[in-house]
């Protein structure tokens, strides 16, 4: 562990903290808004940057960062989610630009907003950033709790009857939600303040994982269940998803694109922390089965939702539910490939669902509205969208050559690994309903006539090239992974196993492909 | 041992004082009505430190006072009081007698997961500790149960009041910065609600949670 990464990480998370800051007290009414754009665009060039080269030296140094005391801790796990931060994170916020500058164009947003939105944006991603790189488990709480209160003023930030309604949902909901990952939290740190030899370190999640400590197992149990449900509630998982859909859609498209794309996956970071220390105290049993049975009644729920809609980012939103069962359905086979199949796909669907939410903003811009019957001829009306829209809907569906047939793929290795036969035949049938879902709206949107009146044209290269970029990286993912980044999964994995050595090359099957 | 006797019997009041919130008719009586329950977790918080010897918990009674007694009461009245609401009370969503046979349930079930509890700091105070779960998903049911959505802000309030004393009963050093990041987080949720409120009492011209229904599917 050196300096430089220790002070890495605290400006990681100061950068955005600091812009946040700066942007609430510049004055909007002596200031042009290429000022808050400016700073936005610092900021989060910054931390990509460093949240890049932070999670690249931890994977390839295999050294974890400690900060302030040790408040704050990067490992291999936390390197897999601020690299999505940093990245999506970036995108979205290039995307923000131009299309907040379209919003004041015509006149729906007022330079306060603006203001409120580059505001709200940064302290959004200082708050995911605190959550990912937080060791004391009381603090990762705080973090996920101060995500909904900095997102909740953007689901609401065009003040119509719709996003106030929708915040409203989403702050009630995840609160109450999260009020049971603070119960779970705590049970956990009782738990551990009375088993650990040193009490003081009870609130550490790396002095509570891998301590061998008498845990409680009962309190194990309940603790667990809060959290799953707590923080599940803040990754829209079955049964408290319901404010998903109305706060993603609700929502600017790319805070859309961070919330789903990001958040979610947030959240899942957290309840893997959880799971482990269930895993270490309850053996796999108990957790793998309360993952199971969450993420395969999230995945059939959401899947034929998805079927139903006619908005298309209400559409999307129920796609996020739809993966990220998927992710808790891997845990649930668990074993080296299913839990590197979960952090693929957190990873996957995070690049691909920023895309499709960006897609929806260029959407918004060329017919001012989201639902699929109004939305017609896209190819004719502005051809790279459609492009990029169908590209975004075919790797949604899980197709090749795209990442998240990969991820898929794994997942459904590991069911069959871990014998979970049943469930893979339901999972299965249930992914073809998202095929369908996928290709009714491209089929809507795209292969439809344009109607006569509609005006043709792009929305600009500047809003494209950050589309083009999440393709590029998801083609990428999709036929050619990156050293670094299996390398960052393999350790991860490695981490929420508390296993040593190479659990992804010596796993069942990818062994078999590597012996040759 | 005396102290976690009155512990165990002042918990209960946290039940009653619950109770009595959810029923209450008017949302300006419940804000006084959780003014008196947080006066009762500050007694326990008291009581307990002397008991068990904790004496960061006296600290904790003190930001407890704060933040439960003084700010997020007040916070709601003055809140009410720009609304002006019109229509203060709207009936709930279940029957009082629903809500209180719910609340029964929900003791008994709690009193029974706590028992096979076997953690040394929970054997004296196994009464509270149920209690302190319960209170927690009391909270839920004023949720679940109410229509006014400043009955609702207080019911989550409730589950935080109810994490807070289990964390009391079962870690009593707990070091301070947890207290008070908890303290602060139930304070500025309470304002980012009544934040939220306001605005949605201003356009769409409600504070009945019935009325919040255009979005669906």
């Amino acid at each position: 562990m050196t300096l430089e990464s220790t002070l890495l990480v605290i400006a990681l998370m100061a950068t955005p903290f600091a812009a946040a800051l700066l942007t609430a007290v510049l004055p909007s009414k002596i200031l042009p808004h290429w000022a808050y754009e400016v700073l936005h665009a610092f900021s989060l060039t910054i931390v990509c940057v460093s949240a890049l080269y932070l999670a690249i030296t931890v994977v390839l140094n295999g050294e974890n960062v400690q900060a302030l005391g040790s408040w704050f801790y990067l490992d291999a796990l936390g390197a897999v989610f601020i690299f999505l931060i940093g990245a999506v994170g970036l995108l979205a916020g290039w995307y923000s630009l131009p299309y907040l500058r379209h919003k004041v164009g015509n006149d729906t947003l007022s330079n306060r907003q603006v203001k409120h939105y580059y505001f709200f944006f940064n302290l959004f991603i200082f708050t995911m950033l605190v959550a990912v790189l937080s060791n004391n488990i009381i603090m990762m709480w705080v973090a996920i709790e101060a995500t909904t209160l900095a997102t909740v003023f953007l689901v609401a930030l065009y003040n119509n009857r719709f996003s106030l309604e929708a915040a409203w949902k989403y702050l009630i909901i995840c609160t109450v939600g999260v009020a049971f990952g603070l119960y779970g939290t705590l049970l956990v740190y009782a738990n551990g303040a009375s088993a650990l030899a040193d009490s003081s370190q009870a609130i550490f999640w790396t002095s509570l994982v891998g301590s061998g400590a008498p845990f409680d197992p009962l309190l194990m149990q309940i603790a667990f269940v809060f959290a799953v449900v707590g923080f599940g509630t803040k990754a829209g998982l079955f049964p408290l998803h319901t404010w998903l859909p109305d706060a993603h859609s609700e929502a600017p498209s790319p805070v859309s694109a961070l919330l789903s794309g990001v958040l979610l996956k947030c959240a899942v970071l957290i309840i893997m922390r959880f799971y482990t220390l269930a895993v270490e105290t309850l053996g796999s049993g108990f957790p793998q089965m309360i993952m199971l049975i969450i993420g395969i009644v999230s995945v059939i729920i959401a899947a034929f939702a998805m079927l139903m809609q006619d908005d298309v980012k209400r559409l999307l939103a129920y796609s996020s539910c739809e993966n990220i069962g998927i992710v808790a359905l891997c845990l649930g086979f668990g074993g080296p490939l299913g839990i590197a199949a979960a952090l693929l796909h957190c990873v996957f669907h995070g690049f691909i669902k920023a895309l499709l939410f960006c897609l929806t903003g260029n959407l918004d811009m060329k017919y001012g509205t989201r639902e699929l019957s109004k939305i017609k001829g896209v190819l004719q009306v502005a051809p790279a969208t459609a492009v990029l829209l169908v590209i975004g809907f075919v790797s949604l569906a899980g197709f090749p050559p795209f990442a998240l047939f990969v991820s898929e793929v794994l997942a459904i290795i590991a069911a069959v690994v871990s014998g979970n036969i049943i469930v893979v035949v339901i999972f299965g049938l249930v992914l073809t309903v998202v095929i369908a879902a996928c290709f009714r709206a491209i089929s809507k949107m795209v292969l439809s006539k344009a109607p006569e009146d509609a005006a043709k044209g792009e929305v600009g290269v500047f809003a494209l090239v950050p589309q083009i970029l999440l393709v590029v990286v998801i083609l990428w993912f999709g036929v050619a992974m990156p050293q670094q980044l299996f390398k960052g999964i393999e350790a991860a994995t490695a981490i929420v196993l508390q296993e040593e050595g190479n659990v992804l090359l010596e796993a069942p099957v990818i062994k078999d492909l590597f012996d040759e | 041992m005396s102290g976690y006797i009155i512990v165990n019997i002042l918990s209960t009041l946290l039940i009653l004082t619950s109770l009595v919130l959810i029923l209450a008719k008017s949302p300006r009586k419940a804000a006084y009505i959780y003014g008196t329950q947080a006066l009762v977790l500050v007694a326990i918080l008291i009581t307990l430190g002397s008991a068990s010897g904790a004496h960061g918990l006296y600290t904790w009674s003190i930001t407890a006072f704060i933040t439960k007694v003084i700010l997020v009461p007040a916070i709601l009245l003055f809140a009410l009081k720009k609304m002006k609401p019109q229509q203060e009370d709207m009936p709930p969503r279940l029957a009082p007698t629903v809500t209180v046979a719910l609340t029964v349930v929900i003791v008994v079930l709690c009193v029974l997961v706590v028992s096979g509890i076997t953690l040394p700091t929970a054997l004296e105070v196994k009464p509270a500790l149920a209690v302190s779960l319960a209170l927690f998903f009391i909270g839920i049911t004023c949720i679940i149960s109410q229509r006014s959505i400043i009955k609702q802000i207080f019911g989550f309030c409730l589950m935080e009041n109810g994490s807070h004393v289990s964390l009391a009963l079962l870690a009593p050093e707990a070091p301070m910065l947890v207290e008070i990041g908890i303290a602060t987080d139930a304070v500025l949720v309470v304002i980012v609600m009544v934040i939220m409120a306001t605005r949605m009492y201003r356009t769409i011209g409600t504070l009945d949670a019935n009325e919040i229904t255009k979005l669906r599917g």
